[in-house]
Formats: structure tokens, C-alpha cells, sequence
């Protein structure tokens, strides 16, 4: 799977069940609308995990004080909560690490026209 | 390690929905930003205005040709700034302050108030301006100090809030200190041209006796200085103080922002809004003074926006967003001419300068720049940002994750935008030959260019609207998002 932030994944945790693969392929249906491209090929998802149902999601923002970071958090619990298994989300905003356009798939980066 | 900056309370999966299958899901919680109709019904009476301010120089040509003391510039002039600029500024700032320094807006009850009291105060104003009732300029401005009061009181604490200043909020500040500063000043400048018949009268009651007479008082201090230096020294305040210095310190924000980069010397941001401030206060004092270092305070301006320069280049030169859309050329092309407008400004600082036609023509050229050229296009540039964000926001702010939303260059034509743009540039180019010329028939073409640029945004502005009485959104199909990598 090429996601471009495993370094960011919590050592001990194995790559992905199949319920978190499902978390991360709903986590693209959450689309940055400045950029026009889903949250997960942007890098923007650092980490998921899961507990009895509830979910954990890592995330960051483009910049800090983005204005679309309620809608994008919104997002993701909402498509989070839509996922089937989920009892419920919670959703981390960081800042640390900062993020990067080599976070982002080099497909979003063609698209993007980032370098 | 993470630092967590927004901790989410855990939001349990609700029950489902019996008519839509759908879990009733969570409510965005969007803390910082204001009920975004406040930042938009100022946005469309500032698009109106500037719309009426083009559509008067259609059918007044000469208001670019003449010399620009008189009661139709003074008009046009109030329109522009207060109509269009004042408003855009006010509504972005409303919902723009609270987002870029990541707080609340201190009330937006205050928000909603001012928005009549403006819309009231500024029609009146331009009304009485065009029939020179300087009297009634003074009551209707006296409307617009008090919304611009509320705004301000709101604005204060609204940075009262804020940790720690940034070159970005002392930018805000600035303007916020510069806007009273021009408001005062122009208060007394109509009461400069009033008159007071009843003063001294004994059958007037004391409580209208006691304003009256500060007003006199302010009318007899400003006799002392030259009447068109006091107009000059209080339109610097206007459009260097309010307008310029607000898109430096949101644009030292927004920029970086859209364009994926950051400021590349906190150093110089900071010290070009110093030294512009500084160059400022210098430049308003020795134009009313009409002092011989008013070069000197020209020359300082002129380095605090080179020093504005130097980071803007830098910031674009460091983007890591190598394509810049259209309505960031338009911002970057409005901040470069500042060169021409800086360069005229220090010409006309020169001491003992006398007016001659052609000078009065220069000066028509220097506002005409400053106006058309920084400000408005510099703010329709930043609108085709702003507007789609503010309509994305109300439209589809509930939507994402359910189903999928537009991108916001998909909310308008980019064809008809880089039309517009190319209109307004024509129109600028147009309307300085035909200023040099004192050519009302060029003058006429101008208007019409940058009249035809306005209905192309008009045109852009209704299809982003539209999204909030027709959203388009679609639903997610298989695969249900735009694949850009592969499992």
C-alpha cells in the first residue's frame, strides 16, 4: 500500500488488519476542496487506529490555521462513522511533524502541480 | 511526538437515520469562523459599489480628466473606498481574523448592527458628497465612525485574544489604528467645511451648544492648514494606512498559505510594516504640513513596501505550488504596481512642486493607480479566493465525507475570470493614457473596459453563489474518491 507516511505509523502496530484498510480507503473520500484531491493521497493522515470500535485518526492540516480544518475534521468523522465496525471517532489535529508536499503521493503532486 | 493541537471528544456512532439510512453523524464544529452571511452581505454591497463607482465614470468621463478636487471625484472617490473597499475589507476581516489567528470573533451580534449603520452611512455620505452638502456629509459620517467603532471594539478583542503577536495580527492592528486615524481625520475635515450659524446663539439649548462649539473649534484649527493638503494627508491615511497595509499583513498570511510556502524572513515582514507605519505617520504629517522632508517620509514608505517587496518575491520564489492560478496573478500583479505608484509618489513629494496641468494630471494618475490599480484589483483578485471558500463553506461544509463536492476552482469559470483580468489590466493602461491625454473619449473606454471586467466577476460571482440555492454535489460511486494511488 502506498501511502507515504508509514514512518509515521506506531511501531508495534502491524501495517494494516483489513478493518483499518477499510478505514483508510473511506478516510479518501474526505477531499481537500482547495486542492481538489482526498486527504489520504495528500499525506494529510498521519496515523489510524482502532480500540473496541473506536477509531483514533492521526491528521494534520496544509498549513497551520487552514480554514478548512473543521470541514476536514468534520469529514473524517463523518466518513469514519459511516464505516462499518465503527462504534465511534476521534479525531487529532497535530502540527508535529509539520506537513510536507513529499508527504503526498506523486500522483497528488502531478495533479497538484506541487513539487 | 505528536502535539496535538485539536483533541476531538470521541463521537459515538449515532443511531440511523429511518428515512435515509444514513447515521445522523456529527455537526462540524466550525469554532472559529462567524455566521459566514455577515462576511457576505458586506462582500455583495462592496461588488455593488464598485459596479456603481464604474458605472458613473461610464457616463461622467471626465471625473478622470479633471483635476480631482471637486464634489463627483470626492463622490466617486467615497464610493470606491468606503462603498466597495470599506465593505469587502470589513466582511473579510469578519470572517478572515478569527480564521487566520486561529480565534473567535468577539461578538458577532456587534457585526450584524454595523452592517446597516454602514450600509446607511456610506450610501448617505456618497449622496452628499455628489451634491456637496458638506453638513450632512459630517451627519452621515458621523453614522459611519459608529459602525466603524463597533467594528473596531470587536476587532480589539477579538486580538485580545490572541497569544503572542505575529507579523500578521500587528499587520491587522495597524490597519485597525490607521482606520480610526483617517475616520477622525475626516470627520474633522467636514466639519472644516461646515458652518455654524447657531453658534453663539442664546436660544440654543447648551447640549447643542457644547458640540457645536468643538466643532467650530475643530473648523477654525483646520483653517490654518492648506485645504487641499488636509484632503491629501487624510486620503493617504485612507489608502496607504488602511487598505495597503491590511493586504501586506493578511497577505503575508494568505499568500504563503495558497501557495504552499512560508514567510523567508520573519525579520524583514516585520520591519516593512514598521517602517511603513512609521512612513506613514511621517508622510501624513509633513503632507498636512506641506513640510520640505515630506521626500524623506516618502522615501521611507517607499522602503518599508520595498522591504514588502523583497519578501512577497521571496515567498512566491520558495512555492512549493508551482502553478499559480489566476486570481493570485491578479493579487501579484496589483502589489507590482506599487512600483509605478511609489515612483509617482515620491515625484510628487518633491518640495514647492507648483500645480500645473500636468502635474494635476500625475496626481490623477497616482490615485487612479492607487485606487483601481492596488486596491480593487488587488481585492478582486483576493475575492476569487475568498467568495468561492465563504459559499464551499455554507454549501458543502456538511457534506464532505457524504458525498462528493466540488473543488473551489470548480465553483466558476476559469475562461471568464482571466478575461475579466485581462479587461481590468486593459482598463488600467487605457485609463492612465487617458489621464496623461486629459482624453475624456479614452477616459470613456477605460470605464467601459473595466466595466466589462466587473460583469465578468458578476458573472463568476453568481455561478459561486448559486452553489448555495443548488449544491452540486454527487454521490460517491465505485471507486468513490479520485484514485491517486493504488492499494
Amino acid at each position: 500500500m502506498n501511502t507515504g507516511f508509514s514512518s509515521l505509523q506506531d511501531p508495534g502496530v502491524p501495517p494494516h488488519s483489513p478493518f483499518e484498510a477499510s478505514l483508510w480507503e473511506a478516510l479518501r473520500q474526505v477531499i481537500d476542496p482547495e486542492l481538489g484531491i482526498n486527504i489520504v493521497d495528500l499525506g494529510l493522515v498521519y496515523r489510524v487506529t482502532s480500540e473496541a470500535g473506536v477509531v483514533t485518526v492521526v491528521m494534520t492540516v496544509t498549513t497551520p490555521g487552514c480554514p478548512m480544518e473543521h470541514s476536514l475534521v468534520f469529514g473524517v468523522e463523518t466518513t469514519v462513522l459511516a464505516t462499518p465496525g465503527v462504534q465511534g471517532v476521534q479525531v487529532e489535529v497535530v502540527h508535529e511533524p509539520r506537513w510536507e508536499p513529499s508527504r503526498m503521493t506523486p500522483e497528488a503532486r502531478a495533479q497538484a502541480g506541487i513539487r | 511526538m505528536h502535539e496535538p493541537s485539536l483533541l476531538q471528544a470521541v463521537v459515538p456512532r449515532p443511531a440511523m437515520n429511518a428515512t435515509t439510512s444514513q447515521p445522523a453523524g456529527p455537526k462540524p464544529a466550525f469554532a472559529n469562523a462567524p455566521d459566514v452571511t455577515i462576511p457576505l452581505r458586506f462582500m455583495v454591497v462592496g461588488v455593488i459599489s464598485l459596479l456603481l463607482s464604474v458605472i458613473i465614470l461610464v457616463a461622467h468621463p471626465e471625473v478622470l480628466t479633471s483635476y480631482h478636487y471637486n464634489q463627483h471625484v470626492v463622490a466617486i472617490t467615497h464610493l470606491l473606498v468606503l462603498g466597495f473597499g470599506l465593505s469587502v475589507v470589513t466582511g473579510a476581516m469578519y470572517q478572515l481574523v478569527p480564521v487566520v489567528l486561529e480565534t473567535r470573533l468577539h461578538s458577532e451580534r456587534l457585526a450584524r448592527w454595523h452592517f446597516p449603520i454602514h450600509l446607511v452611512s456610506v450610501a448617505g455620505m456618497v449622496w452628499m458628497f455628489w451634491i456637496w452638502d458638506m453638513k450632512q456629509v459630517g451627519h452621515f459620517g458621523s453614522g459611519l465612525a459608529v459602525g466603524v467603532g463597533l467594528f473596531v471594539w470587536n476587532l480589539v478583542r477579538t486580538l485580545r485574544q490572541v497569544r503572542g503577536w505575529t507579523v500578521i495580527s500587528f499587520g491587522i492592528a495597524s490597519t485597525v489604528f490607521w482606520l480610526v486615524a483617517v475616520i477622525v481625520a475626516g470627520l474633522a475635515v467636514s466639519a472644516g467645511k461646515s458652518t455654524y450659524e447657531l453658534v453663539g446663539r442664546p436660544d440654543v439649548s447648551p447640549l447643542l451648544a457644547l458640540p457645536l462649539a468643538g466643532l467650530k473649534a475643530t473648523a477654525d484649527f483646520l483653517s490654518r492648514f492648506e485645504p487641499l493638503a488636509v484632503m491629501h494627508a487624510h486620503a493617504h491615511l485612507g489608502v496607504l494606512g488602511v487598505f495597503i497595509l491590511l493586504i501586506i499583513g493578511v497577505g503575508y498570511r494568505l499568500v504563503p498559505m495558497f501557495l504552499i510556502s512560508d514567510i523567508q524572513n520573519p525579520r524583514r515582514a516585520w520591519a516593512s510594516l514598521w517602517i511603513l507605519n512609521i512612513g506613514l505617520a511621517a508622510t501624513f504629517l509633513t503632507i498636512l504640513l506641506q513640510h520640505p522632508w515630506k521626500p524623506v517620509a516618502a522615501l521611507v514608505v517607499i522602503a518599508g513596501l520595498a522591504l514588502y517587496g523583497a519578501e512577497l518575491f521571496a515567498i512566491v520564489r520558495a512555492r512549493r505550488r508551482r502553478s499559480l492560478d489566476w486570481g493570485l496573478r491578479g493579487f501579484l500583479a496589483s502589489q507590482a504596481l506599487l512600483i509605478p505608484v511609489a515612483l509617482l509618489g515620491l515625484a510628487l513629494a518633491r518640495p514647492g512642486l507648483v500645480l500645473t496641468e500636468a502635474v494635476g494630471q500625475l496626481e490623477n494618475t497616482y490615485g487612479f493607480l492607487a485606487l483601481f490599480g492596488v486596491v480593487a484589483f488587488a481585492i478582486l483578485g483576493m475575492l476569487y479566493k475568498i467568495l468561492p471558500f465563504l459559499v464551499w463553506f455554507v454549501a458543502y461544509g456538511r457534506e464532505v465525507g457524504r458525498a462528493r463536492t466540488p473543488a473551489l476552482h470548480e465553483m466558476y469559470s476559469t475562461p471568464l475570470q482571466i478575461t475579466g483580468l485581462g479587461f481590468w489590466v486593459a482598463g488600467l493602461t487605457l485609463g492612465v493614457a487617458a489621464i496623461l491625454l486629459a482624453n475624456t473619449t479614452l477616459s470613456r473606454l477605460t470605464a467601459l473596459l473595466l466595466l466589462l471586467s466587473l460583469l465578468l466577476f458578476l458573472v463568476n460571482a453568481g455561478r459561486i453563489l448559486s452553489h448555495l440555492v443548488r449544491p452540486r454535489t454527487q454521490p460517491f460511486s465505485r471507486p468513490n474518491h479520485p484514485v491517486l494511488s493504488t492499494l
